[in-house]
């Protein structure tokens, strides 16, 4: 029992410490693809680091709200991070809490607060930012939907430590065409809730084109450190859902034993480091969408999904 | 064969036809007509595929006909075709103004869709046992899908796309639940495609030597009532 | 041999046509050819009549592919007779529109494929197959209608194209469901009388299923109604012998391969194929009844009478067995009548120099020939006694009526008498009254005043007028002993 909280704790360490890794290999490498001369991948961490030992200044005019989104950013990530499978591949001792549906939940109310955060201040841009954000959030919201319908359809569970075996067992499984495209739909989805490329530019600096980065323009020192690492994080833990669950749930440790578990770190890195080469291909040949045809890809999205139900469901 | 090869066959050939829906999704609703050819062709591919893995499952040589016929005939031929005889200018068309806005067109090829699966099952249920798989409500589906295209679209080169695909749709159905017909049916994919891009192309060269325009679904000078308000349009 | 031969001359007029040796040369290969071609059906026809297999059907490599019975033979004489007048027809009228060598070439060589690819259809046995033929004619009678090359004649071949192929896939689908359903039922040869024969073993549910997708799908190219959008367009668009062709048999020529489905679905219990071809052919006929009022060109006038027409024939053969008789004479009066309308409405055409309604005054005056032969055309086709369509379309109200479908043949009647007022109301005011000479469109009338048609012209309209006048009055016996034979192909 004791090993069971303490591997738990141990996902909790894991996703702290590599989100901001995976972020800033992300960053390394698409500077390498676009032959320019980046920061290191450590940078993220240095960020935070200054980040944490800076002032923060907030608005006189704002609520609790503005003061209190920042830690809710940071915490909801490590809630999700306790049930789904970062490192093991059988439930540990908080994984009784909530299955997929209930960490989308969760994910989703970092993602309110933040928003109202963003009106919270008088900074014209954080509304703008939070109406688009929510705008995104509403047309993914059917996909998210669906995505998880046909998963419990499939495995006959959301519970994620039941459905990652489902689809490899047997093998031929793993080319049931509701797996293919079901993986296809929610890698759109990671792509527009993780604010990345098509949809919007993570690194863009053009207030007017923002989508998720303005939301949190108004934060500076500590606050902005945790929001920060919060969305690194969200980003880490999607990965983590995809890879460990929908696509490739091997690697995973599948015995109680400090070695297993261990040894799963780096493995699972290397499944997470080889997604953001995809990823790099994606956000480095593709352009970004103009904003009212978001709602075209969420919608090609939305189809895939609907193809991979139907596939599923209606299988003679 | 093993069950557990057999399984796998059938999976690629539902993953196979799974694509080819999907396909026939972005037929409706892409605007270069490029990319439009560029779909049908992987979609024939698909199909050849799935005939290929149905052959395989199934021991017919007949299917792997049909693959092969499929292979040459439209991913290679029907541009080669497609080019001689129609204008080039239908290539780099876009079409900006559909006539439903690109959402509304798919949420409803998504109800034609669902709607298929409703007839495709019984249908395939009809048929016998061994027609496993979701070729049949797939097809189906494609097949209302090139329709509908042709419903929404006005460019020449998606219209002659959305009639490529319901035929494509078609056999992608037959291949499942007619297995043995023998050649015809090869000969039927061979005649029909290249029928459907020679006449759609001589005509669209035509029109466009004519009209100027290979959008051509905008001509509608042809209707009842009185002949001069038919005659004001045919001005338009 | 003389099947095989049958097919083989329009092939061959085909690749004559296609030499160049003068300016007659490709109309009187085609004329010749044609009038070969119909002696060799007549002389089938006359065989299948007396009930002499011809060498092909005996042998057995051959009786999968090709089989002729009543049902057939009338459709090949049908094509034979029509293909052969529309040909004489052509000689004067399309020279008369004076086009290059090479578009003349075009047109005879399109002209030749087409009738290959509609003698096909009755003759072949593999439904696969006959579907292949039918895609055949789409491509021939699609380049025939777009031949003047205009803006509207473009729009109308486009139209014709993309509802047809459409029409074409879905039919495709229905074939092969329909090999399914013999499949699932035990297996063996698919070909129409092998289908007869295995009909009692298929699942009724796929049979159904095909059925209805054939109906719809070959349905858009007869012209039935929801899909008869197309049909006024390009059977008004092209020229005028070829919406002969395309009226008189190329639409029959397709509801041929609907009407072999007839016995096969009388197998399955609780099929009702018939109550669908009763519902599908009084929406055509009415649908165009009502289209036809408000017309404002002449040879759209006849085309809207073509779908109603086609609505009768379903309403009859949906009357079941005791009207099959006077379907298949429904079938051949239209035939003959339609395309002696046509060829009525080709020689206004070239009298008057537009196919406005409204424009057209006096036209007896202008063209005696022509007005006259309009006038009889209109009559002949709406069903005045005591012309050939009145015989049939009695007939089968007669069956209704004895039925006691009182509420179908009430409409049907209503339906008739309606077209017969809006074919009548626009001819008669084209005809009589005083003479007008419109602003020519692309028909340039040589002088004012009277107008002498080509002598070509003059002769199909004789030619076509015999049958319309005989088969109202009297119905030679072997010609009987055909329909009868026809009439009984459509039961089991």
């Amino acid at each position: 029992m004791a090993e069971r909280v303490l591997f738990n704790l141990l996902q909790v360490a894991v996703v702290l410490i590599f989100a901001p890794l995976a972020s800033g290999v992300l960053s390394r490498l698409k500077e390498m693809v676009q032959s320019k001369r980046g920061p290191s991948m450590f940078q993220p961490y240095r960020d935070l680091w200054k980040l944490f030992h800076k002032d923060e200044i907030v608005s006189e005019d704002s609520s609790w709200i503005f003061r209190f989104t920042p830690y809710i950013v940071f915490v909801t990530p490590i809630f999700v991070a306790l049930l789904i499978p970062v490192l093991t591949s059988y439930p540990l001792f908080f994984a009784f809490m909530g299955d997929m549906l209930g960490a989308g939940f969760v994910l989703a109310l970092g993602g309110f607060f933040a928003t109202l955060a963003a009106v919270d201040t008088a900074n014209p841009y954080g509304p703008v930012g939070a109406s688009r954000t929510r705008m995104v959030g509403f047309l993914a919201e059917p996909v998210f939907m669906i995505v998880f319908f046909t998963v419990s359809f499939v495995a006959g569970s959301t519970i994620p430590y039941i459905v990652q075996q489902k689809w490899v067992t047997p093998l031929a499984n793993f080319f049931a065409p509701s797996h293919v495209l079901l993986v296809l739909a929610f890698i759109m989805l990671i792509l527009a809730e993780g604010g990345r490329i098509p949809v919007d530019n993570p690194t863009g600096h053009f207030e007017l084109a923002m989508i998720d980065e303005s939301k949190s323009l108004e934060y500076s020192g500590r606050g902005f450190a945790l929001v920060k690492w919060g969305g690194q994080m969200k980003l880490f833990v999607l990965l983590c859902v995809l890879l460990n669950v929908l696509v490739t749930p091997w690697g995973l440790a599948a015995g109680q034993s400090y070695g297993a578990v261990l040894l799963a770190i780096p493995l699972v890195l290397f499944k997470v480091f080889c997604f953001l080469l995809v990823l790099v291909v994606i956000e480095s040949s593709l352009s970004k969408l103009r904003l009212f045809r978001i709602a075209e890809f969420l919608g090609a999205a939305l189809i895939t999904s609907v193809a991979a139900m139907m596939t599923q469901i209606f299988l003679p | 064969m093993s069950d557990a090869t057999k399984h796998l066959l059938e999976n690629l050939n539902a993953l196979a036809a799974g694509l080819f829906l999907l396909t026939g999704f972005g037929i409706v609703a892409t605007r270069q007509a490029r990319g439009c050819l560029n779909l049908f062709i992987a979609q024939s591919l698909l199909l050849a595929a799935s005939a290929a893995l149905l052959g395989l499952r199934y021991n017919s040589a007949h299917l792997y006909g049909v693959a092969l016929v499929n292979l040459v005939s439209k991913p290679i031929i029907v541009p080669w075709l497609l080019r001689r005889t129609s204008p080039a200018g239908i290539y780099t068309r876009r079409e900006i103004d559909q006539v439903l806005n690109i959402p509304t067109a798919l949420l409803i090829a998504m109800a034609l869709a669902v709607g298929s699966y409703f007839v495709g099952i019984p249908l395939a249920k009809a048929v016998g046992p061994d027609v496993r798989g979701p070729n049949v409500p797939i097809g189906i589906a494609v097949l209302l899908l090139g329709a509908f295209t042709l419903t929404v679209r006005r460019e020449a080169l998606p219209l002659l796309i959305g009639l490529l695909a319901m035929e494509n749709g078609a056999f992608l159905a037959g291949i499942a639940i007619a297995r043995d017909l023998g050649m015809l049916v090869e000969l039927a994919i061979a005649t029909d495609g290249l029928i459907i891009v020679f006449i759609m192309g001589v005509l669209v060269r035509a029109v466009q030597k004519q009209v100027g325009t290979t959008a051509v679904g905008d001509l509608a000078s042809l209707k009842e009532g009185s002949p001069e308000a038919a005659a004001d349009e045919a001005l338009l | 041999m003389s099947i095989i031969v049958i097919l083989l001359l329009p092939l061959i007029a085909t690749l004559l046509v296609c030499v160049r040796l003068g300016k007659r040369w490709a109309s009187g290969v085609t004329v010749v050819f044609c009038l070969a071609d119909l002696i060799l059906v007549a002389r089938l026809a006359w065989l299948v009549v007396a009930g002499v297999a011809p060498a092909e059907l005996r042998d057995a490599a051959w009786s999968n592919w090709i089989a002729v019975d009543g049902l057939s033979a009338l459709i090949l004489l049908l094509i034979a007779l029509i293909g052969t007048t529309a040909a004489i027809y052509s000689v004067g009228y399309i020279a008369h529109e004076k086009p290059e060598p090479k578009r003349l070439r075009l047109y005879y060589a399109n002209y030749n494929l087409f009738i290959f690819s509609m003698l096909a259809i009755p003759v072949l046995a593999e439904p696969t197959l006959v579907w292949i033929v039918v895609e055949l004619t789409t491509l021939c009678s699609a380049l025939l209608v777009s031949f003047y090359n205009t803006r509207e004649a473009l729009e109308a071949a486009w139209k014709y194209v993309v509802l047809s192929l459409m029409g074409a896939g879905v039919a495709l689908f229905g074939f092969l469901v329909l090999f399914a359903a013999m499949h699932a039922g035990g297996g063996g040869t698919y070909t129409w009388a092998g289908l007869l024969a295995a009909a009692p073993r298929m699942p009724p549910m796929l049979l159904q299923a095909a059925f209805l997708l054939i109906l719809i799908g070959l349905g858009t190219k007869v012209g039935l109604v929801p899909m008869h959008t197309w049909l006024p367009d390009a059977h008004s668009q092209a020229p005028t012998p070829v919406c002969a062709l395309l009226s008189g048999i190329e639409t029959t020529s397709i509801l041929y391969v609907i009407l072999r489905l007839f016995p096969v679905m009388q197998a399955v219990p609780g099929s009702h194929a018939e109550t669908w071809a009763l519902v599908l052919g009084l929406i055509s006929a009415g649908t165009a009844a009502f289209l036809l009022l408000q017309v404002h060109d002449y040879k759209r006038l006849f085309a809207f009478s073509t779908v109603e027409h086609m609505g009768i024939i379903l309403t009859a053969i949906g009357l079941g067995a005791s009207a099959n008789y006077g379907a298949m004479q429904q079938i051949l009066n239209h035939s003959v009548t339609k395309s002696f309308c046509f060829f009525a409405a080709g020689a206004a055409l070239l009298a008057m120099g537009t196919r406005e309604i409204a424009a057209v005054r006096g036209l007896i005056q202008r063209s005696p020939a022509a007005g006259a032969a309009l006038i009889f055309g209109g009559l002949a086709i709406t069903g005045a006694p005591p012309l050939a369509i009145f015989l049939s379309e009695f007939s089968i109200l007669k069956v209704g009526l004895t039925q006691g479908r009182y509420v179908a043949m009430g409409l049907l009647a209503t339906f008739i008498v309606i077209a017969f007022f809006g074919v009548m109301a626009h001819l008669n005011r084209m005809v009589f009254g005083a003479p007008t000479i419109a602003a020519p469109q692309h028909h340039q009338p040589e002088t004012a005043g009277s107008f002498r048609l080509p002598f070509s012209c003059q002769l199909a309209l004789i030619l076509g007028a015999v049958p319309v006048l005989v088969l109202g009055v009297y119905v030679p016996k072997p010609l009987h002993d055909l329909l009868a034979m026809a009439a009984a192909a459509l039961t089991r």
